[in-house]
Formats: structure tokens, sequence, C-alpha cells
């Protein structure tokens, strides 16, 4: 009897609310803590974080442009497709125009999402139809264009075949090894943070999520805006397919297969509904290491692949059955 | 002299508007005048909503005039930013803010101001915010981080028709500003309203269920009856009665 008066005075409905802001990072700091005491120093070397240093920031990028969208409450499942035909685009870009043909990786990113975000716009379609099919169909134009094989990128130190398209790069090689490419995330991750809190365009997002009825009333051209918040979402994911040609040294036509559920999953560990109107750069990063983090540190333990997935899927439901404030979100769907 | 104090300031004439078969208004008729306080009346589904959005720019009507002091709207420039411009602000039922946004962003709503071009400038929203409170003697919202949901919903009007004064508008329009808020909040918000009226010789549109008020508020009445401004009343020749015949049979 005191006992149960006392858990409920430490539980204040302010306490759990503001506990529920953490769930993020209570949740990384078990996981690492778990990892830890199963596999110990084979968990906690300087190798092992490096290696976990770079795997992470192809998945962050990813989860940042996830959640551009998921903001405004519509979400994008073509990011997996939209990373390998960037990638792709990318490397053909320096085969034909040389270091600073990669860029046409980020604006191919940055295309799809232009199509994404005119489809739903225009035609009005949600945006998990339209995604879903571009998921699809990008999938497809990349094997067209490919003719299913991968352009690499080398260090020059072997000469490729002449079959084999191939470009020389060890700069590109060096930019996806650790330091560089956690440098790279660490500087794109700022920049979405500011991006994110600080400006008009960020804010927007946010509002447009909470109530974009209200939006139009006052005469903002919320369809417009739409079409920006997937187009800029597609450039992140352009970026990203950047970012993973260089630390894969290949653009493959599997490149990204089912990432795009990592990045949803990364976006739902950082606490933010997938509802719309909130959500959390910082903790989207949380979110990004938690994900990896937990299939490392399942691999090291020896856990099979198989039993990982399930894992992580357990993991995911109950990261958002505590941090989820049902008294935000008034329709489950 | 005498022309010009007559001139309304605000006419709207023979409004119509249907949304695909709905004919949701079939003749909005009503003047405005400077200072005045209009009540428009009529049973659910009457068009009083389509009415004032048409007034407020998100409708373009279907036919008919609105006349802002004198001078036409334009068919082609009927818009929310063209009716701002021209001084009418709203408070939409239900639809007056955006509730995971905090009380500076709401006041600010479409005209959030900028820092070096695409910034959020913070500061700006704050101070004026509590400007805006203080001018209304609204003292119960502190917290200007959280989000409006938070708050009370005598609150979130405040706010909701402190947005709509911000900004020096000439016309404030109110539709069903007390429908969900209980009888204390009500008061609250008629005093705001009789308050920003007296200082600023802000003239008001009162959409309202809630007839006392309305005879408490309003100059003059607008019955609305089947997308039909069909008759209007003096504040003088006001009875419960007449106006509940004329909301329920149209005359
Ligand atoms: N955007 C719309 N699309 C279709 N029908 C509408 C729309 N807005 C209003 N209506 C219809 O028009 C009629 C008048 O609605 P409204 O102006 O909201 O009435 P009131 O505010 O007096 O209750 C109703 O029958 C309503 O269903
Ligand atoms: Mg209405």
């Amino acid at each position: 009897m005191t006992e149960t008066t006392a858990s409920r005075q430490i539980l204040t409905p302010k306490r759990v609310e503001m506990l529920r802001e953490y769930v993020p990072f209570i949740a990384i700091a078990l996981v690492i803590l778990m990892f830890w005491a199963i596999s110990g120093d084979r968990f906690m070397s300087m190798r092992n974080w490096t290696f976990i240093a770079q795997q992470t920031p192809v998945l962050m990028l990813l989860a940042f442009a996830q959640l551009m969208v998921v903001t405004t409450g519509s979400i994008d499942i073509s990011i997996g497709s939209s990373l390998a035909f960037s990638a792709f685009l990318g490397a053909l870009g320096m085969l034909w125009f040389g270091d600073a043909g990669l860029i046409l990786g980020v604006f191919a990113g940055g295309l799809v999402g232009m199509v994404n975000g005119l489809i739903i716009s225009l035609l009005k379609i949600p945006s998990f139809v339209t995604t879903l099919a571009m998921l699809i169909i990008v999938r497809a134009v990349v094997i067209i264009v490919s003719d299913g094989t991968a352009i690499y990128i080398t260090d020059g130190s072997v000469s490729g075949g002449t079959n084999i398209s191939s470009v020389t790069a060890p700069w590109l090689l060096s930019m996806g090894k650790f330091p560089a490419i956690f440098i790279i995330a660490a500087i794109v991750a700022l920049l979405t943070w500011i991006f994110y809190e600080k400006t008009v365009f960020g804010q927007q997002l946010r509002a447009v999520g909470g109530n974009e009825k209200v939006l139009r009333l006052v005469g903002i051209n919320v369809t417009t805006f739409k079409i920006k918040v997937f187009a800029a979402a597609g450039l992140m994911v352009g970026l990203a397919a950047c970012v993973n040609l260089a630390r894969a040294g290949a653009a493959t036509p599997q490149a990204g297969l089912m990432i795009e559920l990592d990045a949803i999953a990364a976006v739902a560990l950082g606490g933010t509904p997938l509802t719309g109107g909130y959500g959390s750069v910082v903790k989207t990063i949380i979110g990004a290491f938690t994900l990896t983090i937990v299939r490392n540190g399942l691999t090291i333990a020896g856990v099979p692949p198989s039993w990982s997935q399930v894992a992580l899927g357990v993991l995911l439901i109950a990261a958002i059955a505590i941090s989820l404030n049902r008294s935000k979100v008034d329709v489950v769907k | 002299m005498n022309d010009q104090a007559v001139q309304p300031l605000l006419s709207v004439e023979n409004v119509s508007k249907s949304f695909g078969g709905v004919q949701a208004l079939r003749d909005g008729t009503f003047e405005l005048h400077r200072g005045e306080v209009l009540a428009i009346v009529g049973s659910n589904g009457a068009g009083k909503s389509t009415l004032i959005k048409v007034v407020a720019g998100a409708h373009v009507p279907d036919g008919g005039r609105i006349v802002i002091n004198g001078k036409e709207v334009p068919r082609a420039e009927h818009s929310v930013s063209h009716m701002q411009e021209c001084g009418i602000e709203v408070v939409y039922q239900d639809l007056a803010l955006v509730p995971n946004m905090t009380a500076p962003y709401n006041l600010f709503l479409g005209r959030i101001p900028r820092k070096l071009g695409i910034f959020v400038d913070e500061r700006k929203m704050r101070e004026k915010t509590r400007e805006v409170l203080a001018q209304l003697n609204v003292t119960t919202v502190q917290d200007l981080s959280q989000p409006i949901s938070s708050m009370s919903g005598g609150q979130q009007q405040s706010i909701a028709i402190g947005r709509a004064i911000a900004w020096g508008s000439d016309i404030v329009i109110l539709d069903e500003p007390t429908a969900a808020l209980g009888p204390n909040e009500t008061a609250e918000v008629e005093r705001l309203v009789e308050d920003v009226r007296e200082r600023h010789g802000t003239s008001f549109i009162l959409i309202s269920h809630n007839l006392d008020q309305v005879r408490r508020l309003a100059d003059r009445i607008v019955v609305t009856h089947h997308g039909v401004t069909s008759r209007e009343f003096r504040r003088d020749e006001i009875t419960s009665d007449r106006l509940v015949k004329a909301i329920t049979l149209g005359e």
C-alpha cells in the first residue's frame, strides 16, 4: 500500500512526460551497456567503434531525409531505390565529367524527391502509395540503366579490365573511411540541426504536420511547400548516396535494398511520431546509432542474422510503445 | 462629409458560392460600419462559415460583389493575402491555430519574421507576443515555448484573437469564438472584444449560436437561413423570440 503510493508520487504525469523525452538516450545507453556486458572488449574496442562510426553515417543521412518528410505527416519509402539511382548517377557523372560529376548523384536524389512531391501534391495521391510506386519504378530504372552491372571506384593500384566500368578516385575512397566519413556526417548533422530547428522552413515542417488546413486558410501555399520538402529530402538522399558510394567503393544496382525501412526505424527510435508535427534531429541521430549498434552488437554476440532482425523489430515496438505520448495522437491507424 | 460617414467599411452584395452540387451560400448580403459589431446568426449549415470564408478571401465567390472602403475587390485579386492587406483578419471556427506550435508562432501565423532571409526571428516573435498579450490583459499565458495544445481553451482563443488584432486590422471576423468555452472563458473573450473595439475602433463580425451573447455584443444582427441572409435586426428591436423565429423559419 505504502509502496504503491510512493511509486505513484514518483511517477507523476509530468515526470513520465519528461522521462519519455529521454527514452532514446536511455535506450542507447542500455543497449551499449548490454552488449558491453555480453561481449566485453570485442564490442567495446576502438576497432569496433570505428566500424560503427563508419557504418552509421549513410543511415543517419537517410534518417534525416525521412525525418523532414515524417514531420510534415507524410512518409517516403522510395529512398532505398533513390539511393541506388543517385549513387549510380554520381558514378556515371564521374565517368563523364570527372570528379565534379559526383554532384550529379545529389541532384538525382533531388529529382526523385521532386517527382514524389509533384505526384503527391498535384495528383493528390497519398505519400505512402506514391513513394511505394516510386520505390518499384526507380529500382527498375536503375537495373535497366546499369544493365545489371556495377560501376567501381578504384584507387588506381589495380587497372580494371576494359569490360568493367570503373572510375579512379582515391580521394573518394578515403572520404568513405573513418575519420573523414564521420567528420562529413557530423557537419551534415550540424547543418541539418540548424535547418530543422532555426529556419522558417524547418518550423513550417512541424506546422504542416500539425494542421495544414490552418496554414492554407491563412494563405500559405502548402502545395508548393510539400514539393519543396520532398525535393529537399531527395537532395539529402542524394548526398547519402554519394557517401555510400565512397564507403562501398561501388555503385551497384542492389544498393540500399530495404534501407528505407531502417531509415523509418531510426526516425521512430528517435521518438518522432510518424503522425507528424513533432521531431528532433538529435534524437534521430541517436536512433540511427542505436540501430547500427544493435545490429553490430548482435553480430558480435554471435546471434544469427535472421534472429537479430527479430530482435530489432522487438526493440522498435518496445521503444515506440514507451516513448509514444498517446495524448498527442488522437487516432491510431 | 455626410456621405463619407455613411459609406460602409465593408459591403457584401449578393455573394454566392457552391461546392460541387451543394449551394452553401445563395445570397449573402450585409454591410459593416466602422467600429460596429455585426452578428451573423443562423442554424448549422446555413452558410455562415462559407460567407465569412468568402469575405476572408479563402473562397472565391461564384457571384456577387465585395466592396471595401468603396473599392470593389476584383475577382482576380480575391485572395487571403489581398483581404489581409485590406485589413480583414479571421479567427476560424476549429481552424484558428496550429495546435503543436507555440503561442508566438500562432500569433505570427502566415507572417513569420525572418533574419538573414531564412532564419526565424524568435526574439522579435517573443517580444511582440508579450506586447500583444499585455495589450489584451491576458496574464495567464506565461510559458511561450509550450505548444498551445497544452493551454486552456480560453487561453487559446485569446491567442487566436490576439493574432487577428495584432496587425492593426480594421475588421476582425470571429467564427463561433466561444462555442467550445466554459462560462468564465466566454466572459473573458467577450471582454476582449468590447475592449478592442473601444480602444482601437475595430469592427467585428461575430458568428455565434449564443443569442444572449449576440444581444450583449452586437449593434446589428443578420440572420442567415438556407444560404440567404434573410433578415436584419437593430440592437433595440431584438427580442429572443423574434430571433429564434427568424433563425428557424427564415422570417
Ligand atoms: N468546403 C466545402 N465543401 C463542400 N461542402 C461544403 C464546404 N463548406 C461548407 N459546405 C457545405 O455548405 C453548407 C454550409 O456550410 P457552412 O457555411 O459551414 O454552414 P454554417 O457555418 O452556417 O454551419 C453545408 O451544407 C456544408 O456541408
Ligand atoms: Mg460554421
